[in-house]
C-alpha cells in the first residue's frame, strides 16, 4: 500500500455508473450490502450522457420539426427554423436532470459514490485513481465486485476520432451546429437512428454500408420498410462498400470506399460519422491482477449468475456481451447484486427486447418465425398491418405492422416483431407475454383500448388463431 | 477425464419420483457398469439403481431422504478417455461470447444492431451454480432448455431449488405454475398424482383400524404370516356404483392442489362434473371434487374405467396391519385429516395443528391412496364367522413336522390359501374384478392370492401367482420367501401385482374380527383371526375347542351377501375337515 493511501472496506464495489453499474449499486444497497460505486466519467454512463437519452432527445426534436414541415396533407403549412444550439441546451438539461437523479438515488439508497478510475490489485482489493492533479489514490477492499465498464465506439483504420471531421456518435450528439452534408459509415441501429434524425433536420446524408441492406440481422420486411422511408427522407445508400479513408479537399471531406471486388467510390461530406459498432471497455481495469482475461470478442465471459471466472467478481452490461443494450445491462446488474447478497437470482429471462428509433420505429422481442423453427418449435404467426389500424391512420401513418410468433401447439407466445410509430412502447406488451409464457388467447382475450396502436397486438394474436376481425385471416 | 451426468431412470409406469433411501457409493469412489449405486423407494417398491457405466463418482446430487424426480440429474461421473465429448451440465456462459466480432463488423454494420433482434438470453442460462446454495439447488435452478413459466415462478423455483425443466406444467399450454413448482418441491408432482389415479396402481387397504396401519413395528406385527397369526388386510375394490353422474372426460383442467385432493379422496378428476371452464376445457375446483366424493362413489366410475384392466396386473398392493397398537399414533391424524376434508371440511384445522409432522409419501401414501380409493369405490359388505379348527391344528402339526425335516416352516397360511383357492373355483365372482369402462365383470382365470405383509415401511401385499396349482410345501416356501423379501425391501414391483384375492392375517397381533378393506380392484378379502381355545358347543355341551374366527369383505357390486356367506361356508368346510384339502 502506498503511503498516504486511504483504505476503506466495502461489501460490494461497483465499477462504472452506467445503467448496469448504478442499478447494481442501488440494488446491492437495498439488499443490505455496504456498496461503493466508482465512476471515472459521468454518472449515468454512455446511455444517459452520450447514448440512449441524448439521441432520443434529438430524434424527438427532429420529429417535431420534420412533422411540422410535412403536414400539408392535414392542412398545416410551416417552415420551422431549427436552432441547434438551443436544442443542444435542451438536451443537456434533460441529461443533467437524469444524471443528477441517478446520483441522488444512489445516495438516498446509501451507496457511497467515488469519482475516479478503478483498477484491480488483487481479488479483494481495488485502487481508485482520482482524476485531476494531486488527487491521489485510494484503496478499496471488497467482498464482491461488479465490473460495469461499458463500451466505446469502434474505430476503424483510416478514421481516427481525434481528427476533427471524423465523428463518433458521441461527438455528433455534442455538436452545436449541424453539418450540411454528412457521410455516415455503418447502417446499424446507431447509424440509422442518427442518419434519420439528421436527414429530418435538413442534412444531406450519404450512408456507406458493407453489407447489402440497412439494419443487418433484421427480417427483410423490417429492413425494407426502414430503407424505403429513409430514402424518402433523402438518405442515399451505398451498400456493399467499405470505407477505406478520408481526405480534406478544402471543399469538404471526401470519403473513399471499396467493394469486395476492389471497385472504389468517393463521397463528399462536411464530416464523416463512423458508427460501426461498439467494443467493450476492459483495458482500464488491470484485469491481469485478478487473472481475468477478456474472451476472443473482448467481452468478460459470465455465467448465468453474471459471475466471471473469478468467483467474487461479476460483469454486467456492455462489457459482459451482447446485446449491448441499456436494459440488458440493468437486468444483469440486478442479478449480480442479488447474487452477491446471497439470493438465488439468475439470468433466466426468456428474451431481451430491442428497439430501434428510426422512422418508423422497430421493436423486437423473442423469436422470429425462423428462429422458432430453428429452435424446434412449430410456429404460428399472426400479423396486423397498421394500414388497418384506425389509430395509425389518424396519426397519419399507414406503414408498419405488428407480428406475433407463437408455438402452434400450446399457443404460447414466443416473440414479436413490430414496425410502426411507438413500436418501442408496444413491444412491452409482447415482452410481457413472452416472459409470462402467455398464450395467444391470453393476449387476444385482454381488452385493449380503442383507438390505440396497441390494439394491433391483440389483432395479431387473433390473426395467429385465424380469427382477426380487422384483417383477413390467413 | 470428462464429466458425465446420469439422470434418475424411469422407475416404472406412472412413477414420477422416488425417495433416495441410501447411497451405496460415495463421492470419489470408482464403480463398474451395473454396480448398484443407490436404492430409491417409489410408491411401489424399493428399486436398485445400477450404474450406467464405469467411472468415478464425481458428485452425488441428492442426500439420502430426499425426493428425486425421474430424469433429474442424480449422479455425475468422471469418465476416463472421453475427451471432447459433450458435458451436459457444465456452464459455458454462452451468451457472453455470443456477440459478433467487433473486428469483423468493424468496417460495416453496427454490431449491436446486427445482433439485437430476438436475442434469447435464455441461451445463457445453462449452468452450474455454486457458492451459497448447496444440495440440489446447485444444479437445478436454471433450466438449459426453454421452460414456459413466468418470472415469478422461475424465481420461486430457484428459491426452492427446483429444476424447472423437471416440472410438468399444469397451466395453459403446459406453462409451469407456482403451484406446480411447490408441489414438485414437496415431492408430489401434480402429474404423479393424477398418474396414480389413472393406473389405479394397486395397493392397499386396511381393515377398519387402518389408521393404525402404518409403520407397524416390524417385529411386533411383522407378522408372522407364518404363524397363523394375524394381521392386516387389504384389498382392492373395483368400479363404482353408477349412482352419481360422472363426467368421464379425457382431459380435465384443475389446479395441482385439486388433483392432489382428488387423488387423496380416490376420485378420478375426469369423472368429476366440472363447475367451471378454462381455455374451453372443463375446470374442476376442489369443491367439485369434495362434493363428488361425498355425494356418492361415482367418482371412481371413471377411474375404474381405466383401472380394472390395468390394475389387475399392476396392482402392487400394500396392506396395513390391523393391530391397534402399531404405529397408529403417528399417522392417524393424517388419515383422519383426509377423511375430514372429504366430507365437508377444509382440513384447515389440521393444517394448523401442532405436533410432529411426518411426511406423507412413499409406501405410506400409496397405502392411504389405495385405501381411500377402494373404500370410496367399492361398497364393502363384511361377513364374520368362526369354525372348529381342532383338526386343522392337528393336521398342521403333523405336516409341519414332516416339512420341518425338509427345512420348510409350515404355517396355517398355506392351508388357508388352499381352502380359499378351492372355494374360489366354485364361486368365481369372489375372484373377479369390475371392468367399468366396458361394463363387464372379469371372472379371472387365475387364482393369484395376495398375502398381506407388515414391513417397516408399511404394509405390502406380495402375490402368489397361480396358488391353486401349488402344493402346500411350495406355498409355504413361496410365502416365506416373498414375505421376507417384502420386509427387506427387496421385492420387485411385479411380484406385488396381478392379485385376484387377498388374505391377511390379523391374528398375530391380536383381535378377533376386523372389517378389512378390499385390495382394489379385487372382489374380496379374507382376514384370518387367531386360532385359540374357546368355548364351543359339541353335542349340546360347551367344551373347549381350538377355533378360528375370520372376517371377509366383499365388493357388493360384484358379490351379494348370500354368495359371500356361501363362499365362507365352503372355506369353513374345507378347514374344519382339512383332510378334504388333500383332495383339492
Ligand atoms: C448513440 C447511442 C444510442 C444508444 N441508444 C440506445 C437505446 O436506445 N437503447 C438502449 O438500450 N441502448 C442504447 N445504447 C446503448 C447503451 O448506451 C449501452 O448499452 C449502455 O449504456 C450500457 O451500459 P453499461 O452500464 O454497460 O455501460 P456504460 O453505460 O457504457 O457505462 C460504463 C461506465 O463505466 C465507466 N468506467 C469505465 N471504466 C471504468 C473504470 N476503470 N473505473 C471507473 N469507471 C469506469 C465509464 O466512464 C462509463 O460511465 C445507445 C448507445 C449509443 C452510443
Amino acid at each position: 500500500m502506498v503511503m498516504g493511501d486511504i483504505a476503506t472496506a466495502t461489501d460490494l464495489l461497483v465499477i462504472g455508473a452506467g445503467p448496469g453499474g448504478y442499478v447494481a449499486a442501488i440494488r446491492g444497497a437495498q439488499k443490505g450490502l455496504d456498496t461503493t460505486l466508482v465512476e471515472k466519467g459521468a454518472f449515468g454512463g454512455a446511455c444517459l450522457n452520450r447514448g440512449c437519452i441524448p439521441s432520443k432527445a434529438f430524434i424527438h426534436g427532429a420529429d417535431v420539426a420534420h412533422d411540422a414541415a410535412n403536414a400539408e396533407d392535414i392542412g398545416i403549412h410551416a417552415d420551422p427554423a431549427v436552432d441547434m444550439s438551443r436544442m443542444q441546451e435542451w438536451k443537456s438539461g434533460v441529461v443533467d436532470q437524469l444524471t443528477g437523479g441517478v446520483e441522488k438515488l444512489c445516495k438516498a439508497n446509501g451507496v457511497s459514490l467515488l469519482e475516479g478510475t478503478a483498477s484491480f490489485e488483487d481479488e479483494h482489493t481495488a485502487r481508485i485513481a482520482h482524476g485531476g492533479e494531486g488527487q491521489g489514490m485510494e484503496t478499496v477492499e471488497f467482498e464482491h465486485a461488479v465490473v460495469a465498464t461499458g463500451s466505446r465506439p469502434i474505430q476503424i483504420p483510416g478514421f481516427d476520432f481525434a481528427d476533427d471531421p471524423v465523428l463518433s456518435s458521441e461527438d455528433l450528439l455534442a455538436m452545436d451546429s449541424l453539418p450540411d452534408r454528412l457521410v455516415v459509415v455503418g447502417a446499424g441501429y446507431i447509424g440509422m437512428e442518427l442518419s434519420t434524425m439528421l436527414a429530418k433536420l435538413g442534412t444531406d446524408v450519404t450512408v456507406v454500408e458493407m453489407l447489402d441492406d440497412v439494419l443487418p440481422g433484421y427480417e427483410d420486411d423490417v429492413q425494407r420498410t426502414i430503407r424505403s422511408r429513409a430514402e424518402d427522407l433523402g438518405i442515399e445508400f451505398n451498400f456493399g462498400e467499405g470505407a477505406t479513408g478520408w481526405e480534406d479537399t478544402g471543399d469538404g471531406v471526401v470519403v473513399s470506399t471499396e467493394t469486395e471486388d476492389g471497385e472504389t467510390a468517393e463521397y463528399l461530406g462536411d464530416a464523416v460519422l463512423v458508427a460501426v459498432g461498439r467494443q467493450p471497455v476492459t483495458d482500464t481495469l488491470e484485469l491481469e491482477s485478478i487473472g481475468l482475461e477478456p474472451n476472443e470478442n473482448g467481452f468478460l465471459a459470465t455465467d448465468d449468475r453474471a459471475r466471471t471466472d473469478v468467483e467474487n467478481v461479476f460483469a454486467v452490461g456492455d462489457v459482459a456481451g451482447e446485446p449491448m443494450l441499456a436494459h440488458k445491462a440493468s437486468a444483469e446488474g440486478i442479478v449480480a447484486a442479488e447474487v452477491a447478497a446471497g439470493e438465488p437470482a439468475a439470468l433466466d429471462q426468456q428474451a431481451i427486447p430491442a428497439a430501434v428509433f428510426t422512422d418508423p420505429e422497430i421493436a423486437t422481442v423473442g423469436m422470429t418465425r425462423e428462429e422458432a423453427e430453428n429452435d424446434g418449435f412449430d410456429p404460428v404467426v399472426g400479423e396486423m398491418p397498421l394500414r388497418a389500424s384506425g389509430r395509425a391512420l389518424s396519426m397519419g401513418e399507414s406503414e408498419g405492422f405488428v407480428r406475433i410468433v407463437a408455438d402452434e401447439e400450446s399457443g404460447i407466445v414466443l416473440g414479436g416483431q413490430l414496425v410502426g410509430p411507438n413500436a418501442s412502447e408496444l413491444v412491452a406488451e409482447v415482452a410481457l407475454a413472452v416472459e409470462m409464457s402467455a398464450t395467444l388467447e391470453d393476449v387476444a382475450g385482454t381488452v385493449h383500448t380503442h383507438p390505440t396502436l396497441a390494439e394491433a397486438v391483440m389483432e395479431a394474436a387473433e390473426n395467429a388463431q385465424g380469427q382477426a376481425i380487422h384483417t383477413l385471416n390467413r | 477425464m470428462v464429466e458425465r451426468t446420469f439422470e434418475l431412470p424411469d422407475l416404472g409406469e406412472g412413477i414420477a419420483e422416488g425417495e433416495l433411501v441410501s447411497w451405496l457409493v460415495a463421492e470419489g469412489e470408482s464403480v463398474v457398469e451395473d454396480q448398484v449405486i443407490a436404492e430409491v423407494e417409489t410408491d411401489k417398491a424399493l428399486v436398485e439403481i445400477p450404474s450406467p457405466q464405469e467411472g468415478t463418482i464425481a458428485r452425488l446430487h441428492y442426500d439420502e431422504g430426499e425426493i428425486v424426480p425421474v430424469d433429474a440429474v442424480f449422479v455425475t461421473f468422471d469418465v476416463a478417455g472421453e475427451e471432447g465429448e459433450e458435458v451436459t451440465d457444465v456452464a459455458d456462459g454462452e451468451v457472453a461470447d455470443e456477440s459478433s466480432e467487433p473486428t469483423e463488423t468493424a468496417e460495416t454494420a453496427d454490431t449491436v444492431a446486427a445482433e439485437t433482434p430476438g436475442v434469447e438470453s435464455d441461451e445463457a442460462a445453462t449452468g452450474e451454480d455454486d457458492v451459497e446454495s448447496a444440495g440440489p439447488a446447485d444444479d437445478a435452478p436454471v433450466p438449459s432448455g426453454r421452460v414456459f413459466a413466468a418470472p415469478s415462478t422461475r424465481s420461486l423455483a430457484r428459491e426452492l431449488g427446483v429444476d424447472l425443466a423437471a416440472v410438468d406444467g399444469s397451466g395453459p399450454g403446459g406453462r409451469v405454475t407456482d403451484a406446480d413448482v411447490r408441489a414438485h418441491a414437496d415431492g408430489t408432482s401434480a402429474e404423479a398424482a393424477s398418474a396414480a389415479v389413472v393406473t389405479g396402481s394397486a395397493a392397499a387397504t386396511a381393515d377398519g383400524t387402518e389408521s393404525a396401519a402404518t409403520v407397524a413395528p416390524a417385529d411386533a406385527g411383522a407378522v408372522d404370516i407364518q404363524e397363523g397369526g394375524a394381521a392386516s388386510t387389504s384389498g382392492p375394490a373395483a368400479g363404482a356404483p353408477a349412482s352419481t353422474p360422472t363426467a368421464d372426460r379425457d382431459r380435465t383442467l384443475g389446479m395441482p392442489a385439486t388433483r392432489r385432493l382428488a387423488d387423496e379422496l380416490g376420485v378420478d378428476l375426469d369423472a368429476v362434473p366440472a363447475s367451471e371452464e378454462r381455455e374451453g376445457e372443463p375446470f374442476v375446483t376442489p369443491e367439485d371434487v369434495r362434493q363428488f366424493a361425498a355425494g356418492g362413489s361415482a367418482d371412481t366410475a371413471a377411474e375404474s374405467s381405466t383401472a380394472p384392466a390395468e390394475t389387475t396386473e399392476a396392482g402392487a398392493s400394500t396392506v396395513s396391519v390391523g393391530g391397534e397398537d402399531g404405529g397408529a399414533g403417528e399417522t392417524a391424524p393424517e388419515v383422519s385429516a383426509g377423511r375430514k376434508s372429504s366430507g365437508a371440511g377444509t382440513g384447515a384445522d389440521v393444517e394448523a395443528r401442532s405436533g410432529e409432522r411426518v411426511p406423507y409419501r412413499g409406501v405410506r401414501r400409496t397405502i392411504g391412496e389405495q385405501m381411500a380409493q377402494s373404500k370410496y369405490t367399492a361398497p364393502h359388505v363384511s361377513h364374520h364367522d368362526e369354525f372348529d379348527a381342532t383338526e386343522l391344528v392337528e393336521l398342521r402339526k403333523e405336516l409341519a413336522a414332516v416339512a420341518d425335516d425338509e427345512g420348510v416352516k409350515l404355517t396355517y397360511l398355506p392351508l388357508v390359501v388352499k381352502a380359499v383357492t378351492a372355494a374360489l373355483q366354485e364361486y368365481p365372482y369372489l375372484n373377479s374384478s369390475l371392468d367399468e369402462e366396458n361394463e363387464e365383470i372379469v371372472l379371472h382365470d387365475e387364482y393369484n392370492v395376495g398375502i398381506a405383509v407388515s414391513t417397516d415401511a408399511g404394509l405390502m401385499v406380495p402375490v402368489i401367482k397361480n396358488a391353486d396349482e401349488k402344493g402346500l410345501k411350495q406355498l409355504a416356501e413361496e410365502i416365506q420367501d416373498l414375505a421376507e423379501r417384502a420386509r427387506n425391501r427387496k421385492i420387485k414391483p411385479e411380484e406385488m401385482q396381478g392379485g385376484t384375492f387377498t388374505i391377511t392375517n390379523i391374528g398375530v397381533i391380536g383381535g378377533e374380527f376386523s372389517s378389512p378393506i378390499i385390495n382394489h380392484p379385487e372382489a374380496a378379502i379374507f382376514a384370518m383371526g387367531p386360532i385359540k381355545e374357546r368355548p364351543w358347543v359339541v353335542d349340546s355341551e360347551v367344551v373347549a375347542r381350538e377355533t378360528m374366527r375370520f372376517s371377509m369383505s366383499v365388493d357388493h357390486r360384484l358379490v351379494d351377501g348370500a354368495d359371500a356367506a356361501r363362499f365362507s361356508n365352503r372355506v369353513k368346510e374345507l378347514l374344519v375337515e382339512p383332510s378334504r384339502l388333500l383332495l383339492e
